[in-house]
């Protein structure tokens, strides 16, 4: 089954190549727009016809599932290599390649307007793992680097100012990008993670002298770079993120991107050269009281409701977690480290539990999802899948599974248990 | 022909209706009381909740400060609807001393409902035990029995010039009182479905339900029943467990005579054993007491609309199919496919049969395949809407308005004067200045006849 | 007849998960000091649960105990034969007899267990259990089509927390705001609760605790009761103030400045060369752990 899907998936990437250079010969006159949508679909290709003649669709779950689980494994693996120190404090530069490659439609409408949705979602699911975390964003355009946004912890700002961008037009140049971020993160204290992720439409870089230098310039800084190709493999990309300690990764489709750039929203393990562990001065506002009127700094004007009161200059600030506007003190609150705590303990992953244990004891394994309640007997052709957690060694379903690892960070069962608590 | 106006009108405006002595009666019934509650707006039910363990009356005004200024509005209506239901009792000590509106729930709905909380909620009846059933339809069975029996049902109403050799008990007089307005049979042409018809067709099953146990129940009294008995068995039939069979014995006459008529409309089905016999109630019955047009309670869509203008229905029903056919091209009809075309020419059909753009996008928008929903695009491509709401407007070019014309008029003042005067009312239509003539539409006419007198 | 026009409700459905707190040092009476026995404070959850069934028919409740050494559902209303079976005296209804056996098992069970293990000093339960087997059975709900009832939490807690639980819990918490899932919280016992006050607070829900328990339901059904849809116009008990301070890792002190290590995040109160967590060659987690309690406490 493995086999087979895997093999299915080459063979629909080496067609899908195939057909964006059908496309461009025939230059998107013989097709009308409807057409195209299905024939970039391929939505007959789910279908499966049964005896009968009547059409299902295929179910996908269990490859899914599949997938998920490997990249699980992987995720596990490498943080079990590299101890479990994270880089809890990040400043993420996102650089956006706004050169006229970015105008072209192999992503729908164009792959500006496809990136911009997606860096939205992705800033905001930074934001929600990475609390004590910034981000600036930078455009990429005429082969000038622009700082669009300033570093900052409030996602709005940054999705406002992304989403009025609009137009791309000439070369993109991937020296002059790294050297702005590169004079902006120099001037972050040394505790923090300095990250460049690119998102490179282009095929080429202009440059006005070594761009060789440059990377070496980052090296040495001490910048981690990471790129999200959208067309095809580059060599100095390539050669940056090696260079630097980032990943390199090509989108193949839009769903793609979307995964690849969800996957650097999780904090990098922490390689100790990287960031030198310090002690960082950070306040525990708290709430000011309800109805009274003070002056807020953030927005310089009086305010009713209650907002967070800075301990160190006493001024006002309307969210958490902020930097004061006066005294510079960072704000946080003790939920907002809570949130970062389950990447320091992350729950090992399930084992699947395999078929001839399922065959051989049926008699006294459970019928029921430990976690859901959802009924774990096959039934029709859905398949018979179930994974147990090592520690407890209680049976979960696949949807469970992909919860508990991917939102909940606690497993079901090893907490209603008390003495298999080793927190 | 008197006009039958098909609205989505909730059972319990029905209820509401009945006379106060009637609605106490039916409050006897702890199934009824349940019910009453179910159908409340939201805010209604935690009210009566809410002052379910309290004896004494509570005055309007404290009840205005559980809520926030911006429910007030719901907060009016909720306590209208108690009032209506008489639920709530306005002022029952007769006439208040501090001349304040306070309310009280009715006792015996209050009584009624306190054993409910306290004890769980009961079956109406018992149902049979296995060994006489011997073998009883799964859900599926009961499901699929019920739907083609409503079905049948449905094309057998549509469909009918053959009422007389029909096949369910519903006598054809009854057959006709049901067919009132939906269907026309003045001419030889034989039956056509009116306009009410087909806004009928395309509502979802509960609310035709509604629509035909309404009808029942008003004609009920023709066939010498109390509509307050059918009613309070009908609702009582909601709260018998799907799939369980429950003697007929058990019912009294009129209930009996009622169950003959409920089998045909799918609600129950009768089965018949070596000595008792027994009915089921499907989905359908024990869905009544849900609100109307509950989304939760309706069925899984299955028209996937493309932006070329094909539609695929996947469903093997005949009624879809006709459904479909009254405003798409049906081309090919495959085992469990329809598949068709919406064209201009099939639109204007059902244009002139009276049927609106906004029903036909709306009925494809509910009746949407779940992938199609599942997708983040609209389940009907705005293309297509859009061209069927531009289809719908090529024929209505010329608008009509019923309009009074004015000439003559002795000044140029005068004559501006009347002009703004129509203008503040809404009511212009046209003026020409130059020959100082002016045309109104006809509702302000005796306005402008009286504004002109004044002037002179 | 003017009558109020026919609407949709449908979006007043919803689902309430009741965490029940089981704990025996709560309910025995040790700590007990609110005068309410174990029955009489089931026979007002009953009520409640027959309650928000009454209010709906598409309304589902499931109870989950909280024990001490375990948790468990016992009570689900969506499973037919929960409801659909009346018993064969048809005296008992089915819902709180069958609830009440299953009560009984568990109760039993998770007595077996603490026999198994020597006492602690522990009388927190295991909330982090029931709030995760209760957020993985919402997700069931969730996933289960485009139309579902909208899910909440209602904990049901008397015993205090358990600090060791801190990371577990506001793991759920979150995972619970991310599903847009409220915690309401209805405290029964002595004291606050610094994590259900969060939890409440942070998902957007409704913590009281009722100043007597003798007309417990009546506090239930005019608050609890409340579907998420009527929330948004009615009166409901204000969010309490709750103390986001964090206390440091060193004295246990509540500081409103401190200094916070960059790779492990423990809080200090003053400046210190090195950190002395992450330095430590000890596996870290045992470390963290000890460093967490306090947070926790504090609230």
């Amino acid at each position: 089954m493995n086999y087979f899907t895997s093999n299915h998936v080459e063979e629909r990437r080496v067609a899908e190549e195939k057909e964006e250079e059908d496309d461009e010969e025939v230059n998107d006159n013989s097709m009308e727009v409807w057409q195209k949508e299905y024939a970039e679909d391929r939505s007959w290709e789910s279908l499966q016809e049964d005896e009968s003649g009547l059409l299902h669709s295929i179910d996908n779950d269990a490859v899914q599932h599949a997938q998920y689980r490997r990249r699980l494994r992987n995720l596990s693996a490498a943080t079990a290599a590299s101890r479990i120190q994270k880089g809890l404090i990040r400043y993420l530069y996102i650089v956006i390649d706004l050169s006229r490659a970015a105008s072209q439609n192999d992503f729908k409408p164009t792959r500006m307007a496809a990136v911009a949705k997606h860096v939205e979602a992705f800033i905001r699911e930074f934001f929600d793992q990475n609390p004590l975390s910034h981000i600036g964003l930078v455009t990429i355009k005429d082969g000038v680097a622009q700082c669009i946004t300033d570093l900052g912890g409030s996602p709005d700002s940054h999705i406002k100012t992304l989403m009025s961008q609009s137009g791309c037009s000439g070369d993109s140049s991937l020296q002059n990008a790294l050297d702005l971020v590169e004079g902006y993160l120099c001037g972050i204290p040394s505790y923090g993670h300095r990250e460049v992720l690119l998102l490179y439409s282009a095929l080429t870089t202009c440059d006005p002298g070594d761009v060789m230098e440059t990377i070496k310039k980052c090296k040495r800084s001490k910048i981690r770079c990471s790129v999200i190709g959208l067309s095809a493999e580059v060599f100095v990309c390539k050669h940056l993120c090696q260079e630097t300690g980032g990943s390199y990764t090509i989108a193949l489709n839009e769903f793609h991107f979307k995964d690849l750039l969800l996957e650097h929203a999780p904090p990098p393990p922490a390689i100790a050269e990287f960031a030198v562990g310090n002690l960082i001065k950070m306040g525990f506002p708290q709430r000011a009281a309800e109805g009274v009127v003070s002056i807020c700094s953030c927005h310089k004007e009086a305010k009713v409701d209650g907002g967070y009161i800075c301990p160190r200059c006493k001024a006002r600030v309307c969210e958490l977690p902020t930097e004061c506007r006066i005294c510079g003190l960072t704000l946080v609150s003790s939920p907002h480290l809570a949130r970062s705590y389950h990447h320091l303990f992350p729950i090992t992953p399930f084992e699947e539990v395999s078929l001839a244990l399922l065959n051989s004891s049926r008699h006294r394994l459970t019928t029921t999802c430990f976690g859901c309640q959802q009924s774990l007997v096959p039934s029709g052709n859905r398949p018979n899948l179930r994974v147990a957690c090592p520690k407890c060694k209680q049976h979960f379903c696949l949807d469970c599974d992909i919860y508990i690892h991917e939102s909940l960070h606690n497993c079901p069962g090893c907490e209603s248990l008390r003495h298999s608590q080793t927190i | 022909m008197p006009q039958v106006k098909i609205i989505a009108k909730n059972f319990m405006d029905m209820v509401a209706a009945l006379p106060t002595l009637k609605l106490d009666k039916l409050y006897e019934n702890t199934f009824i009381c349940e019910a009453v509650l179910r159908s409340l707006p939201p805010l209604a039910k935690k009210y009566a909740l809410q002052l379910l363990y309290i004896e004494e009356p509570v005055t309007a005004k404290s009840m205005e400060e559980w809520v926030l200024p911006d429910g007030f509005s719901k907060h009016r209506v909720a306590i209208d609807r108690l009032i209506q239901l008489r639920v709530f009792i306005e002022n029952p000590d007769g006439f208040s001393r501090k001349k304040e509106t306070s309310y009280k729930l009715n006792p015996r709905f209050q009584v009624n409902l306190q054993n409910y909380t306290a004890h769980g909620g009961v079956l109406p009846r018992e149902s049979m035990s296995s060994s006489i059933t011997v073998r009883l339809p799964t859900a599926e069975e009961l499901d699929s029995y019920a739907l083609e029996q409503w079905e049948s049902f449905l094309l057998q109403l549509i469909s009918s010039g053959q009422i007389e050799k029909t096949t369910t008990s519903f006598s054809p007089s009854m057959m006709r009182i049901f067919q009132q307005g939906l269907v026309s049979q003045r001419d030889r042409e034989g039956p056509r479905l009116t306009e009410s018809g087909f806004q009928f067709l395309l509502m979802d099953t509960n609310a035709q339900l509604w629509y035909i146990i309404r009808e029942y129940i008003i004609n009920s009294e023709d066939r010498g029943v109390d509509s307050a008995d059918l009613i309070s068995f009908l609702l009582e039939l909601s709260f018998h467990a799907t799939g369980q069979a429950y003697n007929t014995s058990t019912l009294d006459e009129v209930q009996r005579s009622a169950v003959k008529d409920l089998a045909d409309l799918g609600l129950i089905k009768l089965q018949q054993g070596r000595k008792e016999s027994w009915f089921i109630p499907t989905k359908l019955a024990t869905n009544l007491s849900v609100s109307l047009s509950d989304s939760s309670s309706r069925k899984e869509g299955y028209v996937v609309v493309e932006t070329n203008f094909r539609l695929y229905a996947y469903s093997t029903s005949k009624l879809h199919c006709e459904i479909l056919r009254l405003f798409a091209r049906i081309e090919y009809q495959l085992p469990n496919l329809i598949v068709g075309a919406i064209t201009k020419e099939s639109l204007y059909t059902a244009f002139e049969n009276g049927i609106s753009s906004e029903q036909i996008i709306s009925f494809l928008q509910q009746n949407a395949h779940p992938r199609v929903c599942d997708r983040a695009a609209p389940s009907v491509p705005e293309n297509v809407t859009e061209q069927i709401r531009l289809w719908e407007s090529d024929l209505n070019r010329v608008e009509v308005t019923p309009a009074n014309f004015y000439d003559e008029f002795p000044s140029k003042d005068v004559f501006e004067g009347a002009c703004d005067y129509a203008r503040d009312n809404g009511g212009l239509l046209w003026e020409d200045s130059k020959r100082m003539r002016l045309v109104v539409k006809a509702e302000i006419h005796t306005l402008m006849r009286d504004y002109l007198h004044r002037q002179k | 007849m003017a009558s109020a026009p026919s609407k949709q409700y449908s979006d007043d459905v919803s689902v309430v998960m009741v965490l029940l707190d089981t704990n025996p040092f709560f309910w025995s009476g040790a700590n007990n000091t609110t005068k309410v026995s174990f029955s009489s404070f089931l026979n007002h959850v009953i009520s409640f649960l027959n309650s928000v069934l009454l209010l709906n028919q598409l309304n589902q409740v499931v109870v989950i105990a909280t024990g001490y050494n375990s948790c468990d559902y016992i009570l689900d209303s969506s499973t037919s034969e929960s409801i659909n079976l009346s018993l064969g005296n048809g005296k008992m209804p089915a819902l709180c007899s069958k609830m009440l056996q299953k009560l009984e098992e568990f109760l039993i069970r998770d007595e077996q267990l603490s026999r198994e293990n020597l006492p602690t000093g522990i009388t927190s339960s295991l909330l982090s259990g029931s709030l995760s087997l209760a957020l993985c059975y919402i997700q069931k709900v969730l996933r289960s089509g485009r139309l579902h009832p909208n899910p909440r939490i209602l904990c049901l807690q008397g015993s205090p927390d358990g600090p060791e639980q801190y990371v577990a819990v506001m793991n759920a918490i979150f995972s619970a705001q991310r599903s847009m899932v409220p915690i309401d919280s209805c405290i029964v016992g002595a004291q606050h609760s610094a994590f259900l006050q969060q939890a409440s607070y942070i998902t957007g829900g409704v913590y009281l605790k009722p100043p007597q328990l003798d007309g417990l339901f009546q506090y239930l059904s005019t608050v609890f009761a409340t579907d998420l849809h009527s929330r948004s116009f009615l009166q409901l008990p204000k969010p309490v103030g709750v103390d986001f301070r964090a206390s440091c890792f060193c004295h246990k002190n509540t500081i409103d400045m401190g200094y916070i290590c960059s790779v492990c995040l423990s809080i200090f109160c003053q400046q210190r060369k090195k950190c002395s967590t992450s330095d430590t060659k000890r596996n870290s987690i045992e470390i963290y752990n000890h460093h967490l309690l306090p947070v926790a406490a504090s609230g």
